[in-house]
């Protein structure tokens, strides 16, 4: 498993990785296929050691149940990006919330993923005058 | 409307006395001031949970259907929820929620000024 080298430039370490993907059920060793476009997705991915969603689309699958690597989970249903957060050090997380339960899991993103599928989950707040048209008009006022 | 329960909440972060039962819709689980809520369910196993630490507000979802949602993150234990917007939600920390991807983006914008 590829790491990062310059472990000085990361401000949060990431949780230490315990899973053995040869030995789950639903887990090939290096890669795994992507639940919502298909496509083959390798394990390796620069800037993260947790890839758990799809480069292209970035759809999950509900694996893990309480602690991130656990693979404890009995819905293995297919998670959406629902959102996107910023932790306090600038880094982007990707929201996902699962189709089927709707439990919520949050994951760094990857070097390799979708620019234009992040950039149109962080715009979706500002494109949609939904609750807060007054929101909206509060900003224009500042 | 007549005011049928007074059921309030102490703020866990701002120390505001909230009302639960607001005028128009559900009842509410975030403080309207500061959005922060307190973990008391348990969205895994169901039920009550024994946690009951703060949450903090991490980002915003917005449905299908144009409704906002405020994602929480427990800070003991890092469960997350949800839970709709109401009425009367600080404006500010919304949109500064919303805003706050672009004002750090992890790729240049740039290039997507072309498209």
């Amino acid at each position: 498993m590829a790491r990062r080298k310059n472990a000085r430039v990361r401000r949060v370490a990431q949780r230490r990785k315990d899973v053995l993907h040869g030995q789950g059920r639903h887990h090939r060793s290096h890669d795994f296929r992507c639940a919502g476009c298909r496509l083959d997705v390798s394990l390796s991915a620069p800037g993260t050691a947790h890839r758990n969603h799809c480069p292209n689309c970035l759809v999950s699958l509900h694996v893990d149940r309480r602690v991130p690597g656990d693979r404890d989970a009995d819905c293995h249903g297919r998670m959406v990006a629902l959102s996107v957060s910023v932790r306090p050090d600038g880094e982007w997380m990707i929201v996902h919330e699962c189709l089927s339960c709707g439990e919520l899991s949050v994951n760094r993103i990857a070097g390799d993923d979708n620019a234009l599928a992040l950039m149109r989950l962080a715009l979706r707040p500002l494109r949609d005058p939904g609750v807060p048209g007054a929101a909206h008009e509060a900003l224009l006022t500042l | 409307m007549p005011i049928t329960s007074i059921d309030t909440f102490l703020c866990v972060w701002c120390g505001l006395t909230v009302h639960a039962h607001p005028a128009d819709g559900p009842r509410r689980n975030h403080c309207p001031s500061c959005l922060h809520s307190r973990h008391v369910v348990d969205h895994v196993d169901g039920g009550p949970s024994e946690c009951a630490a703060r949450m903090t507000p991490i980002s915003i979802a917005v449905l299908r259907n144009g409704d906002w949602r405020v994602i929480h993150r427990c800070v003991r234990c890092d469960e997350l929820t949800s839970s709709p917007v109401a009425e009367d939600d600080n404006r500010l920390i919304l949109m500064r929620m919303a805003v706050r991807p672009l004002a750090q983006p992890p790729f240049p914008l740039e290039a997507f000024g072309e498209l």
